[in-house]
């Protein structure tokens, strides 16, 4: 409570200092959607049937692989995030069963941020001042509770074609890999960034070339850190290795739906100007309404992937109509 | 009058990575950085900063630009330096950045690149001949005392206040400059500033700070701190003796005991706008790297640099702190 409290206070303490509720003319700040103005969706509105008949070509041998952290305590938890369930099972105690039936349950109460585990970021997590997706000045639509604007509730489907870019792969190709000593197998190391020359040739090596509405899974290797919970979790919330502004702009020329990456963030932190913080989420989420997926599991799919020489798969993934919510923690796995 | 002054690190940077062709596809160029130590537990240039945090700066800006960067560890050690200045040249680097911390040494490596026409570029300490890259410890004291005469005129005004500058000894030149900024900051308060000497020791910053507190009973006092260890511990020393409400610290440095992560322990912070460490003059030592590789570069590649360019001091304040230092855990 402590932290929430706290949390509190240094978000209204950055709003009080920034002006975050001045309602700014957001046509100056964040580009119009190209899906309209009341759009509310974002890049999902490029899930038609017809990618989705498209991306089901990829179920071929009915193999599902996961692509989720299991949420439970110890995992790596950004800056002052928690999650912490507490199970209601009275009627186990002694006498507590009901019936004749001995009918017993339980429930959790799960007290957490959203922006935990794997994880989907919303329209509604990252602005530019108080300008988000669409122009929305979000001032105007969000109240103690939740957003009335841009919520998870807007979103249409994820089921798309997956493509996964090995960047561990690549970086050993190219002889420039430099590992983290912390990684047991091969990773990225926190502040390299990918460019869009990277990206690329992480698709020629499985000869993939990106079409629109695609979902592009990353894999750095950085996974590793996070597999060894709670051992790595100050080095694996320190940095990260992620795609710079050169390869997110690339990939919003690509159309794609969402990025997601085994890392926290997605992008290169520490970032490639100092006092410049999270621009790609602004330019995913802020200015193309691209979803962001973060710590992603990875390593399974991209050893199933240099195994079957196949880097594409079907997505699996369904977010809770959370109404107002700005992203939640959800399961994703590859079907092929 | 001083050198011509570059004082954007972004005008250079930008003529040289404006060009249509992508950083990975521009030739490539070596650049060497002898750093004066990469210990991580030695503090440079009387800031909170340490060489690993210099090193670190360095490795940072250096990933978009097309050049390659060889580090040189001179471990504050004069024949370790030199022998790293003649590996550089047998290894026939492009430009040598020299943070210098030995005048004679410094000399005689310039003299030695020169010789095997190796453009040198001098960080924090000249080197005949050569382009210097150097904080401003003049401006950057000038900015403290202002912002405290700032502040005892919009505060204190009728008060009886007392100007104190607190810190290390001033025996090398850059903190007589940093103090002589101070006193030209502090000129509108009509007090002469009392210097109070640590000794390089925070916890004799704040037995000063009590003492001189003890003797000057309601009366306002300014600190002027020349580094962040002093100002924390004058922080420390006016909670102790209750006088917070007469006292206000200015530091000098901006390392991340000040301006931490979102969930770190430190000092400026938009949620603590009610400190008396009112704020810190950054001098970006972490940040030396994003100012002299593109000057580094332009030396590699023959083109000419100002003979003088000095970081752009910035008080940081907690209203400012996330700008500057934006908090990557956010939440």
């Amino acid at each position: 409570m402590r932290n929430v409290l706290i949390a509190g206070l240094v978000c209204l303490g950055v709003m009080a200092g920034t002006g975050a509720y001045a309602q700014s003319d957001c046509s100056k700040i964040v580009p119009a959607s190209p899906f309209g103005p009341d759009d509310q969706t974002g890049a999902t509105n490029r899930v038609t049937p017809a990618v989705v008949k498209a991306a089901a070509a990829e179920i071929q041998e009915g193999k599902v692989i996961s692509l989720t952290h299991p949420l439970v305590d110890g995992v790596p938890l950004f800056g002052t995030r928690f999650t912490k369930t507490v199970l209601t099972a009275t009627t186990l105690a002694p006498g507590g069963a009901l019936g004749k039936n001995g009918a017993t349950f339980m429930e959790d109460t799960w007290l957490s941020q959203s922006h935990v585990g794997t994880h989907l970021d919303g329209l509604g997590h990252f602005g530019r001042f108080d300008c988000y997706y669409n122009q929305n000045a979000m001032g105007k639509y969000i109240n103690q509770n939740y957003m009335t604007r841009l919520g998870l509730d807007h979103l249409k489907s994820f089921a798309t074609r997956g493509v996964l870019i090995d960047l561990v792969r690549v970086y050993q190709a190219a002889n420039k890999l430099k590992t983290n000593a912390a990684c047991r197998k091969p990773c990225l190391d926190k502040g390299t960034v990918i460019s869009q020359a990277d990206l690329e040739a992480g698709l020629k090596l499985y000869n993939v070339t990106l079409r629109e509405g695609d979902i592009v899974v990353l894999h750095t290797g950085w996974v590793d850190l996070f597999n060894q919970f709670p051992a790595q979790n100050a080095l694996y919330n320190s940095g990260e290795p992620g795609i710079g502004m050169e390869a997110a702009k690339w990939l919003i020329s690509q159309k794609v739906v969402l990025v997601a990456a085994d890392t926290w963030a997605v992008e290169v932190i520490p970032g490639e100007e100092p006092d410049v913080i999270f621009p790609v989420h602004q330019a995913l989420l802020t200015d193309n309404g691209i979803h962001i997926i973060e710590n992603a599991k990875t390593d399974e799919i991209a050893q199933e992937a240099q195994a079957s020489g196949r880097a594409t798969f079907f997505v699996n993934m369904t977010v809770p109509k959370a109404v107002g919510v700005t992203g939640n923690f959800i399961a994703i796995e590859a079907i092929r | 009058m001083p050198a011509p002054l570059l004082r954007r690190r972004s005008l250079l940077a930008a003529a040289l990575l404006s060009t249509p062709a992508r950083a990975d596809e521009m030739p490539r160029t070596t650049v060497a950085f002898a750093n004066a130590t990469d210990d991580p537990g030695t503090r440079l240039e009387g800031t909170g900063f340490t060489g690993a945090e210099v090193r670190n700066g360095f490795a940072l800006a250096a990933r978009r630009m097309p050049l390659d960067l060889v580090f040189y560890d001179n471990m504050l050690d004069r024949a370790k330096a030199l022998a790293n200045a003649r590996e550089a040249i047998a290894r026939r680097v492009d430009a040598y950045i020299l943070f210098g911390w030995d005048a004679a040494v410094s000399a005689e490596i310039g003299r030695l690149l020169g010789e095997a026409a190796i453009p040198v570029l001098a960080v924090g300490q000249s080197v005949p001949g050569t382009p210097l890259y150097a904080a401003d410890n003049e401006a950057a004291g000038r900015i403290a005392g202002e912002a405290l005469a700032r502040y005892s005129a919009a505060n204190w005004a009728g008060r009886t206040v007392m100007p104190v500058i607190l810190g290390p000894p001033a025996q090398r030149t850059r903190l007589d400059e940093r103090i002589a900024g101070i006193a030209a900051g502090l000129q509108p308060v009509p007090v002469t500033p009392v210097r109070l000497d640590s000794g390089g020791d925070p916890l004799k910053a704040d037995a000063a700070l009590r003492g001189f507190l003890a003797g000057h009973s309601g009366q306002k006092v300014l600190v002027a701190a020349l580094d962040d260890a002093s100002a924390l511990a004058a922080k420390a020393a006016a909670d102790a003796t209750g006088r917070t409400g007469d006292v206000v610290i200015v530091g000098q440095g901006c390392d991340r005991t000040m301006h931490g992560n979102a969930s770190e322990r430190k000092e400026l912070d938009p949620a603590n706008r009610g400190s008396i460490v009112l704020g810190s003059v950054a001098f970006f030592l972490d940040r030396y790297g994003y100012d002299v590789l593109p000057l580094a570069l332009a030396m590699a590649m023959r083109q000419p640099v100002p003979p003088v360019t000095r970081t752009q001091h910035k008080l940081i304040t907690p209203a400012n702190a996330f700008v500057v230092y934006p908090p990557i855990d956010i939440n």
